[in-house]
């Protein structure tokens, strides 16, 4: 248990920890375990990823898939399902094999086969972050391995052509999330009020579609029409994500920042204001009760000097 | 997966007659088996004849709600991804099943050498999907803990009630009784994969009371011979 882990996996934007499915699973998994994970996101040194990120090493040990590294993290008694039923046990395996047949595939397709995402988001993310010249292959590789996977799974007969697949995935996935939206219902977590395994990947697979701009955004639009998988995103990035990763911010906590900034400042400058015209009250001429008629009386000049003793 | 089909039809009251043909995937409109041929209308796999059915007016899951119903597709999916995928994995990627079993039956409706180019390109497409999927470097004991683990969920799930929803049968259980029976009938090398499934004694309570409820009460032989046959000639 005392053995330091160190987490490798691809870095965040959009105010996610990281833009990576698997890799989003596994951080928020450690989150609500309470896992103590050192994590390293890729960035452009000659480190070059190894095999399937995300990877876990704990002393001499090396785990690559999210299952295995859960399955780690639970033998280490870091057992974010402690509480469930054997029942929802089961139920957690059915619904990520759910999400892993009908969700994946369309997730992949937006992220790396529509040709405008790719070209204009994904490629140049990844390639940023990874050194010279692997940026120029990994990419593509990431692109192929994905198409395969998507042909291989869905692109069986009567589908042949890939636009046909891909409606049919669109579907597919469209109908993964009307039925999650119905389980979540109006709880916080899918099960009870702690959040388990389940909730991890759900975090994980729905996260970067709801945050990250592309220009093609149909599974985006379609996510945002369920108000329930919004606000169990938006509650786990507040809730456990809103310590940084690596010491590097996301922009969601900037704009909070940026924001109480601005309010803070607004109210200085209203108390500034607000104590200079109390000072000009008291150093204006001292005016005994009968105030009112001198006022009547010299109304022009009395209104005017504190307006010129405010003005700058 | 003959099974799942059979099972499902007779639960929705619906009179079958099963016919085994050597070119059953070339008939089928989407190359996979089975499929039935109703009047004009040809139609295969799980999902689309399920819905074809539903639009004659027979369903089993009318009954359950929107909740209920998330939950059915999510274990259909648990056991078209575990179950499914290691009975393939089993057939096509195990060497020594392969050649003892997989390939003689795979082959045997054609003269040699057509029976080795398609068993063996056969074999080839899987392992590819095998590779995509990442199941590629799981060697045999790590698939039969992945189909221990999915008997337990399902094993689980059942608890003591007769079916998966409590009273009725839906889709779900013709699904998985297909699966289970097959792995439990089918002889392979080893036992290994039928000691899994019948470490969980509800499960094949469950399957032997809808074998008895449904397939029984037809003509046993026909029925059930034809089932055997099909299964051994047309492999998936």
């Amino acid at each position: 248990m005392a053995a330091p882990m160190e987490l490798s996996c691809w870095g965040g934007d959009w105010g996610l920890p990281s833009l990576h499915p698997e890799s989003l699973t596994v951080m928020a998994y450690a989150k609500f375990a309470g896992a103590p994970l050192i994590v390293n996101t890729i960035n452009n040194s000659w480190r070059a990823p190894k095999g399937d990120i995300p990877v876990l090493v704990s002393k001499d040990t090396v785990i690559s898939q999210p299952a295995k590294i859960l399955n780690f993290l639970r033998k280490q008694k870091y057992n974010a399902d402690y509480e469930l039923s054997a029942k929802q046990g089961a139920d957690t395996l059915a619904y990520i094999a759910l999400l892993e047949e009908k969700l994946l595939p369309a997730l992949l397709h937006t992220f790396w086969i529509e040709a405008e995402n790719y070209c204009s988001v994904t490629k140049p993310w990844f390639a940023s972050r990874i050194a010279f010249p692997l940026s120029l292959y990994l990419p593509g590789k990431m692109s192929r391995e994905a198409l395969n996977r998507i042909l291989l799974t869905k692109g069986g007969p009567p589908l042949y052509t890939l636009t046909e697949v891909e409606a049919q995935i669109y579907r597919d996935a469209k109908e993964c999330l009307n039925l999650l939206s119905k389980r979540l219902g109006t709880s916080q977590f899918f099960f009870r009020d702690t959040p388990t395994t389940l909730d991890a990947f759900v975090f994980g697979f729905l996260a970067p579609i709801y945050k990250v701009c592309f220009p093609r955004i149909q599974l985006q639009e379609h996510l945002k029409q369920l108000p329930n998988l919004c606000r169990f995103c938006d509650d786990i990035l507040t809730c456990y994500f809103r310590l940084t990763v690596s010491g590097h911010s996301p922009a969601g906590q900037d704009t909070a920042d940026a924001n109480l900034q601005k309010l803070t400042q607004l109210v200085n400058k209203e108390s500034n204001l607000i104590e200079k015209m109390d000072d000009n009250l008291r150093r204006s001429p001292q005016h005994p009760p009968r105030k009112l008629t001198t006022l009547k009386l010299a109304a022009g000049g009395e209104e005017s000097s504190p307006m010129s003793r405010l003005s700058p | 997966a003959t099974l799942c089909f059979q099972a499902f039809l007779q639960m929705c009251n619906l009179p079958i007659r099963v016919i085994c043909r050597a070119n059953a995937e070339y008939m089928s409109p989407s190359g996979k088996l089975p499929f039935i041929h109703v009047g004009n209308q040809v139609v295969s796999e799980l999902g689309p004849i399920v819905q074809f059915v539903k639009a004659k007016g027979h369903s089993l899951s009318d009954g359950l709600d929107e909740v209920q119903k998330a939950e059915m597709k999510a274990y259909m999916e648990l056991v078209n991804n575990m179950l499914l995928t290691a009975e393939l994995y089993l057939q096509w990627c195990d060497d020594v099943t392969v050649e003892e079993i997989t390939h003689p039956r795979y082959g045997s409706p054609y003269p040699w050498p057509l029976n080795r180019i398609l068993s063996y390109q056969k074999q080839w497409e899987v392992k590819r999907k095998m590779k995509a999927i990442g199941w590629a470097g799981k060697t045999l004991e790590q698939v039969l803990e992945d189909v221990d683990q999915c008997c337990h969920a399902l094993s689980q799930r059942l608890g003591t009630q007769p079916y998966f929803f409590n009273k009725q049968p839906t889709e779900l259980d013709a699904l998985v009784f297909g699966h289970l029976f097959t792995i439990l009938t089918t002889q392979l090398i080893t036992d290994e994969l039928s000691e899994k499934v019948k470490n969980y004694s509800n499960l094949t309570a469950f399957c032997r009371r809808i074998e008895q409820q449904y397939f029984e009460g037809h003509e046993k032989e026909s029925s059930t011979i034809a089932a055997r046959s099909a299964k051994k000639s047309l492999l998936r």
